[in-house]
């Protein structure tokens, strides 16, 4: 199959990065699409991070190092641990506000500032594009719908073989219709930033 | 609107979980009793069929162990019901015995066992291979690779084992657990109710004079299931060439992948096993035949390799064989696109690929800060660990056991010396206590407690050995998803009417010296350990409080206030070591330092109110309802 295209997507545990990557791969799913995805969570609830996949056109759920054609990061700090996972030339979309771990919360450890990693990231691929999703969450209605502005993001990059109507039809298809509507306004909000 | 699990029509395609797949498959089967022990990769599978439960017409239990699980869903089976029992691949340790008998006895309504199994251990202890356990028990194992293979192979699993009255083995591994794809349903089978046991000595009884002719009997079934696989649909032949590859479960996925990648498909033989025991040899042999090399990909242990080198000789063909033992793929963790890619160019004498291989954006020197799982805010299991410490300190061994509260292995709270497996805490506890004269302190909760933490404990009154054992009772089993256990007052579905409680069930087996504390008073906890602490002998310590992320679901809890820091510690204070008490000792994921002073997320904090009583700098002040 021609169209092969894999998104690495990670978070830290409650962030709603599993929800965001079921919301995907059902997106993936309605356009007629061959889509698997996975997700590696043991004890994510606990504050851990969070890692899923969603490949389209290929067999495996699972993606490896310089492998993936878009990262997803729905936390800096995560979006550079996941840095490797990217392919030469791919693109990064992340999130702007951190959620330290306690480590770092607590001043026994110091974590990469969000310049650094944006210079990082951009260096790696020089095809990014960041935005505050939790304020945009909390804009839309609930701070976890920022993870839904980060795929609004995406969809405004037109690198999916799907547009956002097809995520937004989902949304209103998946979700009872009083999160739909938030979640639609996160799309959107998320929509409008990439520049 | 009935789930479309329970009510999706014939020929609808869903996005399903791999877990939820194996759900529809047994529910299209016509499955009538489940029972299982939770345990990651393997819990959505329970938890799925529970969830459904009230509107379905199957019988579904937790049972309090893997043993037991697979004992009632036998007992079920000998009267007739198509049965299902599913856990994780360390929990078919537990359920051996009952396992390697139930293959002699039969299961004459249908019996599954899953085994959801951890290459590269995401959240087990161990990476065992239980495909073995197929070869030693002797049973048919199916092992899928996609959502679909999930629902069918299950469907299918079920339907031979009722046809030939044998138990058979349905192998995941997490990867396929937890993947989620389309998958197309098809029309479930509706099947008469059990028969019930009909009786017939000879053929259920193992005693020796009956179980020399049941094993003659299990291996006729065998060769029955044999033939099964080397018809089965679920192995297939594709390719052509004089280089063969033979790829079994979620291996079979990275090598289409790999092949497609390298533009290889079809000119490279492929069969892809699904039906993997017994091992269709008729098939393997005419596929051997013509080939120069063959590759075989399995993950972990070297099992279809060691066969297929054996049927390799009894064939007398010289063909190369190559996996693991020798070759070019590990025998430990999973395999991947990348690596299969990797052997397929090795043995095809192939260019490696333009740095693919990345030179990663991360500075290697410079480690990032990690992102332990931590035990969550309000936590009580960090309220019972302080209070411990503050009195043993590391004069003390902590013999641990599987639950949230192995976390407290990392510091401050150091709560995890050792750990073999569910309910070790005691037994294994007393073991070390008793070579050493050392004094040891074993922390287990309420669901390993009734796994497999009473026979330790019946064992320490029995042999007189000398340990604090503290039952970390939160009410539910909260590692896998809050399922309930038989000490739970609340369910994911409502009430429990019939609760085990566990300071009679101490005190029924002999042990006086017992004391019950809510451990988020740190007081009562501090001076309940004070007391126990020199007396001889068994003695337990029940610090009951629920967790709180299921309290807030299950009672509806609600958070009344929260900490505040009224006097902000320095950074100086913090660092000299004369101040950050609640720092240093509690690790609570609602603290940090800003500017230099400690504070209190109020959208983290739980209101456990644990802090207040470490610092009198910290007060309580009224909290938004979370």
């Amino acid at each position: 199959m021609s169209t092969r295209l894999r998104i690495f997507m990670t978070g830290v545990g409650g962030q709603g990065t599993l929800t965001a990557t079921t919301l995907l791969a059902r997106a993936a799913l309605a356009a007629g699409l061959s889509v698997t995805s996975g997700e590696i969570h043991g004890m994510a609830q606990r504050g851990g991070v969070v890692e899923s996949t969603l490949l389209i056109g290929c067999k495996s759920p699972k993606i490896g190092h310089g492998e993936a054609d878009i990262l997803l990061g729905f936390e800096p700090l995560e979006t550079l641990r996941a840095l490797p996972y990217l392919k030469p030339g791919g693109l990064v979309l992340s999130s702007t506000e951190s959620l330290p771990p306690l480590s770092v919360a607590t001043g026994k450890e110091t974590c990469p500032s969000v310049e650094d990693i944006r210079a990082k990231v951009t260096a790696r691929c020089g095809n990014a594009c960041f935005l505050p999703c939790r304020t945009l969450g909390v804009q839309a209605g609930a701070v976890q719908s920022g993870n839904i502005a980060l795929l609004g993001a995406l969809c405004a990059l037109n690198i999916l073989p799907f547009g956002k109507d097809v995520v937004a039809q989902t949304i209103r298809a998946t979700m009872k219709p009083k999160v739909a509507e938030i979640n639609l306004k996160a799309l959107d909000l998320g929509a409008a930033c990439p520049a | 609107m009935a789930h479309p699990l329970l009510a999706g029509a014939p020929g609808e395609t869903h996005l399903f979980l791999g877990n939820e797949a194996i759900v529809r498959g047994a529910i299209e089967a016509g499955i009538q009793f489940i029972s299982c022990y939770p345990g990651t990769p393997s819990s959505e599978v329970p938890d799925t069929f529970f969830r459904l439960s009230p509107e379905a017409s199957y019988t579904f239990e937790y049972s309090v162990n893997e043993k037991v699980a697979l004992e009632v869903a036998g007992g079920a089976t000998l009267a007739g019901a198509l049965s299902l029992v599913t856990m994780k691949h360390v929990g078919v340790n537990v359920a051996a015995d009952p396992l390697l008998t139930l293959t002699y006895v039969g299961s004459p309504g249908g019996f599954v066992l899953l085994s959801a199994d951890d290459p590269g251990c995401h959240s087990s202890q161990n990476e065992q291979d239980n495909r073995i356990y197929a070869r030693i028990a002797g049973l048919p194992c199916l092992e899928p690779a996609t959502a679909q293979e999930a629902k069918d192979m299950t469907r299918s699993a079920l339907s031979l084992s009722r046809q030939l009255g044998a138990p058979f083995l349905l192998r995941t591994t997490t990867r396929v657990n937890h993947l989620r794809g389309p998958v197309t349903l098809a029309e479930p089978t509706a099947l008469p109710a059990p028969a019930g046991f009909q009786k017939n000595p000879s053929r259920f009884v193992p005693i020796p004079a009956f179980a020399r002719p049941m094993h003659l009997r299990l291996l006729e079934t065998l060769e029955k299931a044999r033939a099964l696989a080397e018809a089965s649909p679920f192995n297939t032949v594709s390719g052509k060439g004089s280089v063969g590859v033979i790829a079994s479960g979620i291996s079979r996925a990275y090598l289409a992948d790999a092949l497609d990648e390298s533009g290889l498909t079809g000119s490279v033989k492929v069969l892809d096993l699904g039906f993997t025991n017994p091992l269709p040899e008729a098939l393997i042999a005419s596929f051997m035949q013509g080939l120069s090399t063959l590759l075989i990909l399995e993950e972990l242990e070297p099992v279809l390799e060691t066969e297929i080198r054996a049927l390799a000789q009894k064939q007398g063909l010289t063909l190369t064989i190559l996996g693991k033992t020798p070759g070019p793929l590990p025998r430990f963790g999973e395999y991947s696109v990348a690596m299969v890619a990797g052997a397929l160019r090795q043995i095809l004498g192939l260019p490696e690929p333009e740095a693919l291989a990345c030179s990663c954006g991360v500075d290697p020197e410079v480690p990032l800060p990690n992102r332990p799982p931590n035990l969550c805010a309000g936590c009580p299991h960090r309220a019972t660990y302080l209070a411990v410490r503050k009195i043993f300190g590391d004069s003390a061994v902590y013999s641990s056991d599987i639950g949230c509260y192995t976390l407290g292995i990392l510091p401050p709270l150091k709560a995890a010396d050792f750990l073999l497996c569910m309910g070790s805490s005691i037994s294994a506890g007393c073991g070390a206590a008793k070579a050493a004269g050392q004094t040891v302190v074993g922390f287990i909760g309420d669901s390993t407690f009734f796994h497999s933490g009473i026979t330790g404990l019946v064992n320490a009154v029995f042999n007189r050995h000398n340990i604090l054992v503290v039952i970390l009772d939160n009410r539910t089993t909260a590692m896998t998803g809050h399922q309930p256990n038989p000490g739970v007052d609340k369910t994911n579905l409502g009430d429990n009417p019939v609760r085990v409680d566990i300071e009679p069930l101490v005190r029924g087996i002999g042990i006086n010296n017992i004391r019950k504390v809510n451990p988020l008073n740190l007081k009562a906890t501090m001076k309940a350990i004070e007391e126990l602490k020199d007396l001889p002998g068994v003695r337990v310590l029940i610090a009951e409080e629920p967790c709180p992320l299921f309290a807030r679901r299950a009672y509806g809890q609600k958070r009344t206030q929260v900490a505040y820091v009224a006097e902000g510690c320095g950074q100086e204070a913090i660092d000299g070591g004369t101040c950050g008490d609640c720092l240093n000792t509690l690790a609570c994921p609602a603290f940090y330092v800003d500017g230099g002073k400690m504070a209190i997320d109020p959208l983290l904090c739980s209101g456990c109110m644990l802090c207040l009583q470490v610092c009198k700098n910290i007060k309580a002040r009224k909290g938004d309802a979370k």
